[in-house]
């Protein structure tokens, strides 16, 4: 990677200032052809503006100054929610077509419709997307966040795009797919093609940035080669990011972002320098306590293998997603069987689009269209929600992963969590409202929060709101769908623990937890594996994460593993 | 689970015409006097009242009468006008033409010109052409058709004679005389494009400012593309729902108008049938405009789901 490589894409003393505040404030860096530049910064530190401008996006009633230069005008886009740019109505490969029409008009007529198909077959298999004809069939809702990232991706290659903006490609994914993500990115790259990276996540900034910027309240602190970042840097915020190595997973300011427990004063501290750095211990911390070897011992003196005594059973159940067309179906998951006892906490890991969201969903009735049967106490329940008794909606509560959609944004905290139990239990509203009331308190929100809207609630505290909900029906089962990822660590680990209190406090409730994270599966009693749409194994944690049986959980243990090494040791880049 | 859906829809379809053909039996029922009355004439006899009565089984129970009529329509038999003894089929059969054919026309020219006006508006929120179809379309609203029909015909036939005030003297065949159609089929438009385009614009407005058209036109897509082939299609479900009910009405509920310019459609036999007390007739009615409003709504639905296909996956 010679440092005369083409410059793609260069930001020049950018300033973009919104209702009078700048927020960013004299950026300036280069992109070149065939490397990554990393834009490195907590949230609010202006990287998504700065990478917008790229696309000559700006906020509403910017005041925009210096100057943008790209290459040929062409810059893709990957954003951190790729379903945002993908139509709704429209099926996955609308836009793709459009593009490739743009670029066969100078054929004769005859030929344009097999040379568009041509060049999107090759979009996509550079964005390593396969099975893509029938995928492009589907709507966007119908596939997993990793194919509508590379639908997206794929635009991006199609458009010829000699610069391609990467908004937090790795933001809550698991091990597995930040390294298909991370293979990705490398293979773009060795396309010639350069790559700005927003992201916060160090591992994936070390790996794959050959240039870094680092950000912080719309400034640049510093710049220049990863090396020099994790080696000799000058700045304190920048020892701070890649501090010693065992920092490692994310940017200090971050987590304190996602819960306004912890105010803004607390993020100031963390910023003064080395002296108040908080990130090393939190992250230790939290890699012991997760480890699979502490937990495994109680996972197997927590397993009592006693026959019979089951809440909720799963019988080779087969669940379908309407598929391209009308008539034609999808199998997301393929006789699937389960059982959980009372008490028990069975984790269910896999990869995004593995179908254990579906597993879930299936079991709360929110997902109908499947072969096979979901028992509870050994009574078949109603496949819809709209069929089940309110004791069988009671008895399996469901939280997902969004909390803030989750909830009503137009009534107080306290009228939604307590309407459960009058719905569900036929408890009176004074009676429901005490109870929520001392559930809200247990959960550690406090009163002030009752009465606000969820609005202005962080998403760390509507998640233990959500929690609370679903625990005033006193269900015998609690399904929670990824609740702790998208969360930071300390966010998490609040969470976490408040799950671990209430479930201590109801030795009967039984979990289901679905998760992408072998780190918070490692507290299960039991794991169940699924690989896109099959089960391929499940046993005892202990038994799972340290002698799996399938090739798939090794390579999910061992990536999740390598990653935790990764930190361990920084190391620069070995890449094309 | 699509045909799941449709199966409930139908049965629930039919059990709401049920019940509105129940309604109507009952209401009527309720209505002072009855066929006989109205057969009487001017100097009623009651005696001669009673005789009408007793020769149309208006004496009998009710309930027995609402059966029979039932078990009739089960063998597709719609029974006879106790006013003319024709058949009731033959009234439907009479007044749906002329007001299909206004229906017809009435959404053939309501489709473009709401969605157009609507992507007119919405092309530049607050431009001149906005605040222009914005603000005619929300003061047209506010006018009601029986107004605006009085107006036209005012303006354009008593004082400029451009066109015929009514379809008196067409005997029925209304295209044989275009020029009757044209101030009914103005004042049925005038309301449904007003409230269509609005939605269109609305939806449009939202459409174009989402991240996925702002994708598609970076991308560079035409704008009139990324205008109609991805915003256009997330802007429609709305406006879909209000076309059927439009429709709806269309076909079922224009009785001002048709009796302000004397056509003879569905609501002029409505209104007839009503004023001669023919049971028969009015319940046939019912049945037709039931049965048309379901299935329109089934199909608007139909769309919607196309255009909106995330609503359809939970349970």
């Amino acid at each position: 990677m010679s440092a005369a490589a083409d410059v793609v894409a260069e930001v020049e003393d950018l300033r973009v200032e919104v209702g009078g505040r700048a927020v960013v404030d004299g950026v300036s860096l280069r992109v070149r052809a065939g490397t990554v530049t990393a834009l490195v910064g907590a949230s609010g530190s202006g990287k998504t503006t700065t990478g917008l401008a790229l696309l000559g996006a700006y906020p509403p009633g910017a005041r925009v100054s210096g100057t943008v230069t790209v290459t040929d005008h062409l810059v893709g886009h990957v954003p951190q929610h790729p379903a945002a740019v993908l139509n709704p109505a429209r099926r996955a490969g609308a836009l793709l077509a459009d593009i490739a029409r743009t670029q066969v008009r100078h054929l004769p007529r005859r030929e344009r419709v097999r040379a568009a198909e041509t060049r999107i077959n090759e979009a996509l298999s550079r964005a390593q997307l396969t099975g893509s004809s029938e995928l492009l069939r589907r709507y966007p809702h119908q596939l997993s966040g990793g194919q509508q990232q590379r639908v997206v991706l794929a635009q991006a290659l199609l458009l010829g795009a000699r610069v391609v903006v990467a908004d937090e490609p790795t933001t809550g994914q698991d091990a597995l797919t930040k390294r298909r993500i991370v293979a990705e990115l490398v293979s773009v790259v060795r396309q010639g093609i350069g790559v700005l990276l927003l992201s916060h996540d160090l591992d994936v900034v070390r790996e794959l940035a050959d240039e870094v910027v680092i950000l912080k309240d719309g400034r640049v602190v510093e710049s220049g080669p990863v090396e020099q970042m994790t080696t000799g840097a000058r700045h304190a915020w920048t020892r701070q990011l890649f501090g010693a190595g065992e920092g490692g997973g994310s940017v200090p300011g971050e987590r304190a972002d996602a819960d306004s427990d912890t105010t803004p004063e607390v993020r100031d501290d963390a910023d003064d320098g080395p002296g108040t750095e908080p990130a090393p211990e939190v992250k230790g911390d939290i890699d012991t306590e997760a480890a699979p070897e502490v937990k495994g011992d109680i996972g197997t003196e927590a397993a009592p293998d006693v026959e019979g005594n089951t809440v909720l059973e799963v019988r080779h159940l087969t669940a379908r997603h309407r598929g391209g067309g009308t008539r034609r179906t999808v199998d997301v998951l393929r006789d699937a069987s389960l059982r959980v006892r009372p008490g028990e906490r069975v984790a269910i890991v896999g990869r995004s689009g593995s179908g254990k969201t579906t597993l879930g969903r299936c079991l709360a009735g929110l997902h109908r269209t499947y072969d096979g049967e979901v028992h509870l106490d050994g009574v078949p329940l109603p496949r819809s929600l709209r069929d089940r008794t309110p004791r069988q909606l009671a008895a399996v509560q469901y939280v997902f992963q969004d909390a803030q959609s989750s909830f009503d944004e137009h009534r107080t905290l306290l009228a939604q969590v307590a309407r459960t139990a009058v719905r569900l239990r036929g408890a009176t509203p004074a009676d429901a409202a005490r109870e929520a009331e001392a559930l809200l308190a247990e959960v550690g929100l406090r009163d002030q929060h009752f009465h606000n809207r969820p609005g202005r609630l962080s998403g760390g505290e509507l998640q233990r709101a959500a929690l609370a909900r679903a625990l005033l029906a006193h269900p015998r089962v609690l399904v929670c769908d990824e609740i702790t990822s998208g969360l930071d660590t300390v966010t998490r680990r609040t969470i976490l623990a408040v799950l671990d209190r209430l479930l201590r406090d109801q030795p009967d409730l039984a979990l289901v937890w679905i998760t992408h994270d072998l780190d918070t599966a490692a507290r299960a009693d039991r794991i169940l594996v699924l690989d896109a749409g099959d089960v391929v194994e499940q046993g005892p944690t202990v038994h799972v994460l340290t002698a799996p049986g399938h090739p798939f959980t090794a390579a999910l243990v061992e990536a999740s593993e390598e990653r935790r090494e990764a930190i361990r040791e920084p190391r620069t880049a070995s890449r094309a | 689970m699509l045909r799941s859906w449709l199966a409930r829809r139908l049965l629930l379809g039919v059990a709401q015409t049920a019940a509105v053909v129940l309604l109507v039996f009952v209401l009527t029922e309720a209505l002072p006097g009855d066929a006989a009355v109205a057969l009487a004439g001017d100097q009623p006899d009651p005696a001669r009242i009673a005789a009408i009565r007793t020769e149309m089984g208006l004496d009998r129970p009710a309930a027995e009468r609402l059966a029979d009529w039932v078990l009739g329509l089960l063998h597709g038999d719609l029974g006879t006008s106790l006013a003319s003894g024709r058949p009731v089929a033959a009234y439907l059969a009479d007044g749906f033409g002329p007001t299909l054919l206004l229906a017809a026309i009435t959404v053939t020219l309501l489709v473009p010109a709401g969605v157009g006006l609507g992507v007119l508006a919405a092309r530049r929120e607050g431009s001149l052409a906005d605040r222009l179809v914005s603000s005619t379309t929300l003061a047209v609203y506010a006018v009601p058709e029986f107004a605006l029909g009085v107006l036209l015909i005012t303006l354009f036939a008593l004082r400029l004679g451009w066109l015929p005030p009514t379809a008196v003297g067409s005997g029925g065949d209304l295209l044989a005389q275009p020029a009757v159609l044209v101030l009914p089929v103005l004042v049925l438009l005038s309301r449904p494009v007003c409230s269509i385009s609005r939605l269109v614009r609305a939806g449009m407005i939202d459409a174009l400012r989402s991240p996925y058209a702002r994708q598609a036109a970076r991308y560079g897509l035409s704008a009139a593309r990324v205008r109609y082939a991805h915003a256009l299609p997330n802007a429609l479900a709305p406006a879909a729902q209000q076309l059927a009910r439009t429709v709806d009405w269309l076909l079922c509920g224009v009785i001002v108008v048709e009796a302000l310019f004397v056509i003879p459609g569905l609501g002029t036999v409505l209104m007839n049938a009503v004023a001669e007390r023919d049971v028969p007739v009015v319940q046939g009615l019912a049945v037709v405009f039931g049965l048309v409003a379901v299935v329109l709504n089934l199909g608007a639905d139909l769309v919607a789901r196309r255009l909106a296909p995330r609503a359809g996956v939970a349970a």
